[in-house]
């Protein structure tokens, strides 16, 4: 896209709505260019934004995350309520569920008070109408006062006219409903804010309603001499002369008038006999067929993932692709074009940049993480996640949690590193930690996963019996203990559920490409650090002296040979590649059924890769990062150790 | 034996002074006992005189600036308190009066319900906790036993049955900050429910949106079954 006019200059144009309505959709259609759009309740986080052609001018298209109020309770709602304050788009683009309007109103009417110009548009309404819902959107029009359109951005359907709506935005003509009580109050705090700052009132409303929160983003809005501390101590004041919380006041009020335009221009037809979607999201909800339903969606991504992108995938990309052309290619260049041996070293040796980091990415992660992108991606789409939580809800009370940690850990099971990041969306601090202390512990990446399942292949159903049973156990022990250790409470249990819709392929490719984009911008460049961290290692011989420093322990604690200390070590710097390591010695000969289940568990449970690990820092901190390191190593060591006493004792376990 | 055989006052004074105990009661819960204001209180409620009667019937007693409610006083304020409340929910929840035709009507209730009509209403209103301006409601002796003689027509959604249906009736929050979520999400008075499941997690329709939500939100949620299932 051509950049005319500096984006700072462009006219913004910002989305906004409650979640599941079809936001981000709507946002793909607009700007042509998809952004990560999610079905699960709290994972549009980030806010993306592009560029669209409207009304004659490219304008700077915003996606907000999805809101239940612009009162705020919760981070994505103070995302997008500072949106509207801060940054003061233009116009909004206010996205409405047409079959749940009464809800979506309700937003409305806070919207209205910002005084900032919008347009409707009346989506899912192919939804609505399945349910026998018809919404008249010209009385609609009326009522509000801004123009409405009728969308459906799955299909496209409505897109042209909700362009050239944005043209005729105005700010509404419907009354924010306030009682005369709270115009009264409202009339008391009018001196206290500058002449003509259009965000007054809704500034005004969430003091009343004790949002404080807002008084960060006051500064251009109050009058001369007026500061934060006066503001809030007016705010109190008025607050105190109600009665009854002038939040519920406003809610009501609210409540009411969205009632009134719902009669007026809401049709209800009776249902339609429900269709399958309908019946199968229902299923997927109860116990019985939900955990069969379950496990034959685990067993697709399994082979999906597991099987053609960690396998088929894999074995061309790093065999042929790599392994025939790209390495032998490039070794004879850099041998041809450099002299020095230290720097051919750097790029094309045993450590070398080319040969290991390059090969790692592109050939042996590359395709698993697409895979999985795409098969996680039409989980999202399809809202079947939300669905496992609620399954999986009280197996994960006894670990301190509630189904909304579900997400996370599913996650992990492609990437750990990113699942780490999306522990964001857990309420409470104990939950992030106890998320990411077993992210590190006990979930396996999808690349591991690969390897793992690899070597368990050729012996016996036992070892990965033994192996699943080890895992299971040490996250459930670790999360209950972890939960009974640290302070503060679980978090409630509440989340929407969406319907169950048909995924579009083209949003799961765009979006798939986004999160590549990410991918290779974010975790190659570490593939790269951690190359050259070894490289050196080796080259110091640190390496050498680290394998002969860790012997002890693995020869007669773990009972396994020497050579596999350096497999551990390695699988810091990727998870799978330890597991690899270990692959070729089994491969060897040099391990027994006990060893191989023994080295299982240990490579499962051991050292997050280093991409994983830095994120431990970023998003713990480094005294959570480290606490957690020196949790997963005693914890790993201890229960491998233990491991392998009992199949001393009772060698039939895994024969 | 009832509290009228307990506390002999005066059927004219009667009123008055429980019209002037619910309101120490009141501004106890709120944290004020100060003798100044409470004074100044009950003038401003139209009962000049009303302090020195809750005195010379033995009521209350002052300590220094500290005004006390003695044991007898205690009960008949908890117990008139318990009315009002109940009244307020009665009206509002089965009677679905306007607010403002509420507070008037519960006014004049408080006074004339019996014990043993107030604990019919306990019961039918599946023994609430909190009025509908969310203050606590002391429980009573039927709240405890929590008999089945009469199938309440409010009742907590964790209670209802599997493929029931009925609206919201009202919303407990005040111990639970997180659940006015619950508000934006379309659980409001006057919403139909259906209840799809109560395990692994209560699954319950709220209009077009479908929530998925633990037992300890659920008995917070209190639903008006639908008349179908009123008889059980």
């Amino acid at each position: 896209m051509s950049e005319a006019r500096s984006p700072s200059d462009r006219k913004t144009l910002i989305l906004l709505g409650n979640p599941n309505v079809g936001k981000s959709v709507l946002f793909g259609r607009i700007t042509g260019k998809y952004a990560t759009v999610s079905n699960y309740p709290g994972t549009t986080v980030e806010v993306s934004s592009g560029v669209s052609w409207l009304a004659g001018e490219a304008w700077r298209v915003v996606d907000t995350p999805g809101v239940n109020s612009l009162y705020p309770s919760s981070e994505d709602e103070r995302v997008t309520r500072d949106f509207l304050l801060k940054d003061r788009p233009e116009v909004v683009l206010n996205v409405l569920d047409s079959k749940n309007l009464a809800r979506g109103l309700m937003t409305t009417l806070e919207l209205v008070e910002f005084g900032i110009p919008f347009v409707v548009a009346l989506n899912l309404a192919d939804e609505a109408l399945d349910r026998g819902i018809v919404v008249d959107a010209a009385a609609l029009s009326r009522c509000l006062g801004v123009p409405v359109v009728q969308t459906v951005a799955t299909t496209g359907e409505g897109m042209a006219d909700l362009k050239r709506a944005v043209e005729r935005a105005t700010v509404a003509t419907v009354s924010g409903s306030a009682t005369p009580e709270i115009r009264r109050s409202l009339e008391i705090l009018d001196p206290l804010f500058a002449k003509g700052f259009p965000g007054t009132r809704a500034v005004q409303l969430a003091l009343l309603a004790g949002d404080d929160t807002v008084l960060t983003w006051v500064g251009a809005g109050s009058a001369p001499g007026i500061g934060e501390d006066v503001l809030y101590k007016a705010g109190q004041t008025e607050r105190s002369r109600f009665a009854r919380p002038p939040r519920q006041i406003l809610f009501e009020g609210r409540e009411g008038r969205v009632r009134e335009i719902c009669a007026e221009v809401v049709t209800v037809r009776g249902k339609l006999a429900p269709r399958i979607s309908q019946r199968l999201g229902v299923w997927a909800l109860r116990p019985w067929p939900g955990f069969l339903i379950a496990g034959i969606v685990l067993f697709a991504v399994y082979q999906f993932v597991g099987v053609f992108g960690a396998g088929t995938a894999v074995n061309f990309l790093e065999g042929t692709v790599f392994g025939k052309w790209i390495t032998p290619g490039a070794t004879w260049v850099v041998e041809k074009v450099l002299p020095w041996e230290f720097f051919r070293d750097i790029l094309v040796g045993p450590y070398g940049v080319i040969r290991m980091a390059f090969s790692y990415a592109f050939a042996l992660i590359l395709p698993i993480v697409a895979t999985f992108f795409i098969a996680f991606g039409l989980l999202e789409d399809s809202g079947y996640l939300p669905r496992l939580s609620v399954l999986l809800d009280r197996v994960f009370r006894l670990m301190g949690l509630n189904g909304r940690a579900v997400l996370p850990m599913i996650l992990g099971l492609g990437c750990d590193t990113m699942a780490t990041m999306t522990t964001r969306i857990l309420d409470t601090k104990k939950e992030r930690i106890i998320v990411t202390l077993l992210l590190a512990l006990t979930v396996p990446c999808s690349a591991q996963l690969a390897v793992i399942l690899g070597m368990a292949a050729g012996l016996s159903p036992k070892v990965l019996g033994v192996w699943l049973f080890v895992l299971v156990g040490t996250t459930l022990a670790t999360g209950w203990a972890a939960s009974k250790i640290l302070p503060g409470a679980r978090s409630t249990f509440l989340m929407e559920i969406p319907p169950i819709r048909r995924p579009l392929f083209r949003n799961i490719w765009m979006k798939m490409q986004v999160r590549l984009a990410w991918y290779l911008k974010e975790v190659v460049p570490l593939f790269v650090y951690g190359t050259l961290a070894l490289f050196f290692m080796d080259r110091w011989g640190l390496l050498k002296m680290a394998e002969r420093g860790f012997a002890p322990v693995v020869q007669s604690w773990l009972g396994l040979p020497a050579q596999a200390t350096e497999a551990f070590l390695i699988g810091f710097l990727r998870r799978d590649y330890g597991a690899a390591g270990l692959y070729s010695i089994q491969k060897a000969g040099f391990l027994d059924f006990r060893q191989v289940t023994v080295s299982l568990v240990l490579i499962t449970l051991f050292m997050p890769c280093v991409a994983q690990w830095l994120m431990m820092f970023k998003e713990r901190g480094w005294k959570g990062a480290l606490t957690i390191t020196v949790a997963v190593l005693v914890v790993a060591l201890g229960i491998a150790g233990v491991l392998n006493r009992l199949l001393l004792l009772f060698p039939f376990l895994v024969s | 034996m009832t509290e009228r055989q307990k506390f002999p006052i005066p059927s004219a004074e009667r009123e008055d002074v429980e019209e002037a105990l619910g309101l120490l009661w009141y501004q106890r819960e709120l944290g004020v006992t100060d003798g100044a204001t409470l004074r100044g209180a009950l003038h401003a409620a139209g009962s000049p005189e009303g302090f020195d009667r809750l005195v010379r019937h033995g009521f209350v007693r002052e300590e220094s600036d500290h005004v006390l409610l003695t044991s007898s006083g205690d009960e008949l304020a908890r117990d008139v308190t318990r009315r009002l409340r109940l009244a307020e929910r009665l009206l509002t929840d089965v009677l679905s009066l306007d607010r403002s035709a509420v507070d008037p009507n519960a006014c004049v209730l408080e006074h004339t319900i019996s014990p043993e009509v107030t604990e019919s209403i306990c019961t039918l209103l599946g023994h609430p906790v909190e009025c509908p301006h969310g203050h606590t409601i002391p429980p009573g002796e039927c709240c405890g036993r929590k008999d089945g003689r009469l199938s309440p027509i409010v009742v907590p959604l964790s209670r209802l049955a599997v493929g029931e249906s009925g609206r919201v009736a009202y919303l407990q929050l005040k111990d639970h900050p997180e659940l006015h979520r619950l508000l934006a999400l379309g659980v409001i008075p006057g919403a139909p429910v259906h209840l799809h499941q109560t395990f692994p997690a209560f699954v319950v329709e709220v209009g077009e949106s479908q929530l998925a939500l633990e037992s300890s939100i659920a008995a917070r949620i209190f639903v008006r079954r639908a008349e179908e299932s009123k008889i059980s």
